[in-house]
């Protein structure tokens, strides 16, 4: 949302970027739910300090149908206070989830996803995911789980106020055997910025082994400009301790 | 199911023994002696390239026609070089360019395909007018669509919906009552260099592919190019920019052939474009956060609008003015539509909200073409009841 004056009407925000929600989601294991649908936003805004935003949303299993067991649910309930400071990035996130899967499921399937990683041929060598037509091969789906996560974290790291950030397409791939089991990741997303309507391409590096914080390292493209120097965007990110889970 | 096989069936059985590809191009080859004639016999009849000889060799200095499927483009590109033959690219974007003439062709008392006007890399800018009716300058609905080329589920929605009015009119009430009433024009590719573009070399281009003098950044964002608040908020004045607003309003010949249309016209009672992605579905402004004077009827009939399209599969859209729904944007379509008297003019931002975003899976064109179709009709029923 872009800074007003107070006396015009206050500006309503996007249902809240699935990134967002996306990280939302993450403790120290990897994600099962992805965002679904997002209800309603109630803001409010104090120039002085930021801006804080109450959302709520509904998560949705990624397994498809056909493998869900009886009675499990496939939505989950979300609610989640953000708080922005000063158009600076990495808001602060305080959420509540309803109906997730237990903890020992979680773990089962993070090591199912960490053994269909560690079979894949290496090096990878893949080229967009999804193809310009939005579709991800089943055997290529672990991998876009895992970007998307990484994807999220960078994400997450660089939204504020007037950034926000989707994962456009993930447009190449490697994995690198480590000497421990670690999955060593690299690979390169396109991110879309709402408001300016770039694509932003990002080089992350993320290293993952279930049950342990994910480590992501990665490096931003600035909008190349002919007139200007070219600036890069990088950092680490190391994921917060998120409460109430 | 892929994008290639729906388009595919959409379009039906014209040349169609093969999957189709977006991208595909019509060679026109320039045979001056029996010596070319034979060479390019050798190209046209290898098994392998797929060719299609659309217009044949007759004489010699007439050119030959063939279609070259985009996996074989740089295989023929190659070979004609390496020949010395002559040879222009002649259409590109074939596939709903070639719809558009089917469904003139199929419904010739209801249809017909009007060009407006040429882009910046000289393709046709095609129209499809849905009339019934004969006398000047019915009122008039503009359906715009594409005019960001890397929204594809716009231009999807787009020829869909061409089928649908004809399919239906006759048989749906609604949308018979509603062209009783008035004329449709539908502009499903506003943006065909981008669009080819698209399809060839870069998957998310989103501007046209104008030469910026003096820039090595190319195009120019034909949504930041119509004359309303040009150059004001929500845009660039930087070329390299997604939205770089251009040197001057309707700098775009885009932009300016739907302009010239609509004003010769001088009928038009309502204008759409259609977008991706967000799910949003929204009235002017986006120039600035002043209220528009209709904006209560306009935001009734939206929700309207919204609620319809929801019934079929519980798709959401949020609806309110562009300015504080989305972000301010100056210069674009609808509220130039809006500023020079059309009232009814709306935007939709398509499926999804941010999953797939630009990248729309295929076995989503339908559905997302048969809600939107509903949201569509609301709007057109509310405006054959309120013509003014």
């Amino acid at each position: 949302f872009s800074p007003f004056p107070l006396s015009s009407p206050l500006p309503r925000p996007l249902s809240q970027p699935p990134a967002l929600s996306a990280f939302i989601l993450h403790n120290s294991s990897l994600q099962h739910h992805s965002p679904h649908s997002n209800s309603a936003s109630v803001f409010q805004i104090n120039p002085k300090e930021g801006c804080k935003v109450d959302v709520v949303f509904s998560t949705e299993r990624y397994k498809p149908e056909s493998l869900l067991q009886e009675g499990e649910g496939r939505l989950g309930k979300c609610s989640a206070r953000v708080v922005f400071k000063n158009q600076k990035p990495r808001p602060a996130i305080n959420v509540t989830c309803t109906r997730l899967i237990e903890k020992k499921k979680r773990q089962q399937e993070d090591y199912l996803l960490y053994k269909q990683m560690k079979q894949l041929k290496n090096p990878l060598e893949i080229v967009s995911i999804p193809d310009n037509h939005g579709h991800i091969d089943p055997y290529l789906r672990p991998i876009w789980d895992l970007a998307f996560l990484g994807s999220s974290y960078v994400m997450w790291e660089m939204t504020t106020q007037v950034s926000h950030y989707y994962l456009a397409q993930l447009t190449s791939v490697r994995q690198w055997k480590t000497n421990d089991d670690t999955i060593d990741f690299d690979y390169t997303v396109l991110l879309h910025e709402l408001s300016t309507q770039e694509i932003i391409p990002c080089h992350i590096h993320l290293v993952w082994y279930p049950g342990k914080p994910l480590k992501v390292k990665y490096h931003c493209q600035e909008l190349q400009t002919p007139e200007e120097a070219s600036g890069t965007e990088e950092g680490s990110a190391v994921p917060t301790e998120l409460s109430n889970f | 199911m892929r994008w290639t096989l729906f388009i595919g069936a959409l379009i039906g059985s014209s040349i169609c023994d093969r999957e189709k590809f977006f991208g595909d191009q019509v060679f026109r080859i320039n045979v001056r002696n029996g010596d070319e004639i034979s060479k390019l016999s050798q190209l046209v009849n290898s098994n392998n390239l797929k060719l299609d000889v659309w217009k044949s060799l007759s004489t010699f200095n007439r050119p030959v026609d063939v279609l070259v499927p985009s996996v074989s483009l740089q295989a023929v590109k190659s070979f004609l070089r390496s020949q010395g033959l002559e040879y222009a690219v002649a259409i590109e974007d074939l596939q709903i360019y070639h719809e558009m003439d089917n469904i003139a062709a199929d419904f010739p008392d209801l249809v017909r395909r009007v060009k407006i006007g040429h882009s910046f890399e000289n393709r046709p800018m095609y129209v499809l007018k849905f009339s019934t009716g004969e006398g000047a300058r019915r009122p008039a609905m503009w359906l715009n669509a594409g005019i960001h080329s890397r929204e594809w589920i716009s231009q999807a929605t787009a020829i869909w919906t061409a089928r649908k009015i004809v399919s239906d009119y006759q048989r749906d009430p609604a949308i018979t009552s509603i062209l009783e009433k008035m004329d449709i024009f539908l502009l499903p590719v506003a943006n065909p260099d981008g669009y080819v573009y698209t399809q060839t070399q870069n998957r998310l281009w989103r501007k046209t592919r104008s030469l910026n003098p003096g820039s090595s950044c190319v195009g120019a964002d034909p949504n930041r190019n119509w004359n309303a608040s040009f150059a004001g908020k929500g845009a660039s004045d930087n070329p390299c920019s997604e939205v770089y607003h251009g040197p001057h309003a309707n700098s775009e010949v885009e932009v300016k052939s739907v302009v010239d249309f609509i004003q010769k016209h001088g009928n038009f009672k309502c204008f759409v474009d259609l977008h991706s992605y967000s799910q949003l579905l929204m009235y002017p402004y986006g120039y600035s956060a002043k209220k528009a004077p209709d904006a209560k009827e306009l935001d009734k009939v939206a929700r309207r609008a919204a609620k319809a399209l929801a019934s079929v599969s519980g798709t959401e859209y949020q609806v309110g003015p562009t300015c504080t729904t989305v972000y301010p944007a100056s210069g674009s379509s609808i509220d130039w539509a809006y500023d020079n008297g059309i009232k009814f003019a709306f935007t939709f931002e398509l499926r999804d909200t941010g999953t797939y975003g630009f990248l729309l899976p295929a076995n989503q064109i339908i559905p997302t073409a048969e809600e939107t179709w509903l949201g569509l009709k609301t709007i057109m029923e509310h405006v054959r009841d309120n013509l003014y």
